[in-house]
């Protein structure tokens, strides 16, 4: 990564030369099994707040580089679609989160 | 300045956004997102290939900044609609910019690209295509933009507002959660600064926060004192030229400025003091 930039690409940054030791949050979104393409991905903490957002890839994709613990992920899409799924995190552990809208 | 100076909503672009003296600018960090799909009559600017110098950590100079906006056909007496992804971010920065060079006319789109796409409203790939200016900037404004010199003379005077997440604050995370954590700077946050993330600013579809809730957080909740003066920070600036809109351009604060060094600067300096944790 560069640290000229702080966007947030669609779908979530690639995963990096040192991934396994990231602790990494991705998943899909989809509904009635196709990929929701027009929507965001939110990572709360165990607080509730805000911690980053993807817009969401072309395959419904999103991925987080989180810290060891719990989160959230809030799904927004069209239609006031808002969705929460929790999620652990760890070092050199990838969490898989699928979530149905 | 009342919020109607600087922010318009959606229905408002849909309607003038074919006006003579009104161009509608989207400004990403990735303008792939453009390529997609814009709002009609939108042209581009891209934060890093057009905003920022390409050899040398600043952005682009005034006789820069003044060929560009030339080359994109904005003129002096353009009104400006800056709109993005990331929660207007770079929309933010962008508009920053154009305060520092002295644009007259320049307004923010509540809620963004993200407020437009979740509304379903009309994006289309026409680019359009505007005829050259001969636009003139000022020398930047040196009141909203701080260095990091008079950031480590303002620790414990000054307002600082750390408008990072709360893990980057304490050191947890070094970059936002949606990049790769980096190993180049120092965790943790500017002694006395508040952490007050953007992102409370901010309702979940990117829209600003009232007025009133906005001094609430600022001022009742987070401590601030408004009867001082004010640099926020993030990590290189965008974020923080977020919150310097809601301190500066919604809530009227007379004297703030953005620290666009930030955290990838200050937390590479030697011998600067850091604070770790959640702070108070």
């Amino acid at each position: 990564m560069t640290s000229d930039g702080c966007g947030a690409p669609a779908g979530g940054a690639a995963l990096p030369a040192d991934a396994g030791r990231q602790a990494i949050v991705q998943g899909q979104v989809t509904r009635d099994g196709a990929a929701v393409q027009t929507g965001y991905a939110r990572l709360l903490n165990d607080g509730g707040e805000f911690v980053a957002e993807v817009p969401l890839g072309a395959d419904g994709g999103f991925r987080f580089f989180a810290a060891p613990g719990s989160w959230t992920v809030r799904v927004l899409a069209p239609g006031g679609i808002r969705v929460d799924r929790p999620v652990t995190a760890d070092f050199g552990h990838v969490s898989d989160v699928a979530v149905a809208v | 300045m009342s919020r109607s100076d600087v922010l318009v909503d959606a229905d408002w672009v849909d309607a003038h956004k074919n006006d003579p003296g009104v161009v509608v600018v989207e400004v990403d960090e990735d303008t792939s997102a453009y390529d997609t799909g814009h709002i009609q009559g939108a042209i581009k600017l891209d934060w890093k290939k057009d905003l920022q110098d390409p050899v040398r950590r600043d952005f682009v100079d005034r006789a820069g900044f003044e060929a560009l906006l030339s080359e994109r056909g904005i003129s002096n007496d353009d009104t400006v609609i800056l709109y993005g992804g990331n929660n207007n971010w770079f929309a933010a920065y962008a508009y920053w910019y154009f305060r520092l060079y002295g644009h007259h006319s320049v307004k923010l789109l509540d809620g963004g690209r993200k407020k437009w796409e979740l509304d379903s409203r009309e994006l289309v790939k026409d680019v359009p295509d505007r005829p050259r200016t001969s636009y003139r900037a000022t020398d930047q404004d040196s009141a909203i933009r701080a260095f990091r010199d008079e950031v480590v003379t303002a620790i414990g005077k000054l307002n600082l507002v750390d408008v990072r997440s709360p893990d980057e604050f304490a050191g947890r995370l070094l970059a936002p959660a949606h990049l790769p954590q980096e190993q180049a700077q120092r965790g943790g946050h500017i002694p006395t600064a508040k952490n007050v993330p953007w992102s409370k600013a901010a309702n979940d579809d990117g829209t600003f926060k009232t007025d009133d809730e906005l001094r609430t957080l600022y001022r009742d909740q987070a401590g601030l004192d408004f009867s001082r003066d004010t640099i926020a920070y993030c990590r290189i600036g965008e974020r923080s030229a977020h919150t310097w809109f809601v301190l500066h351009e919604l809530l009227d604060q007379p004297n703030v400025k953005n620290y666009d060094g930030s955290w990838t600067e200050y937390g590479s300096l030697v011998g600067v003091p850091i604070e770790l944790g959640d702070g108070q």
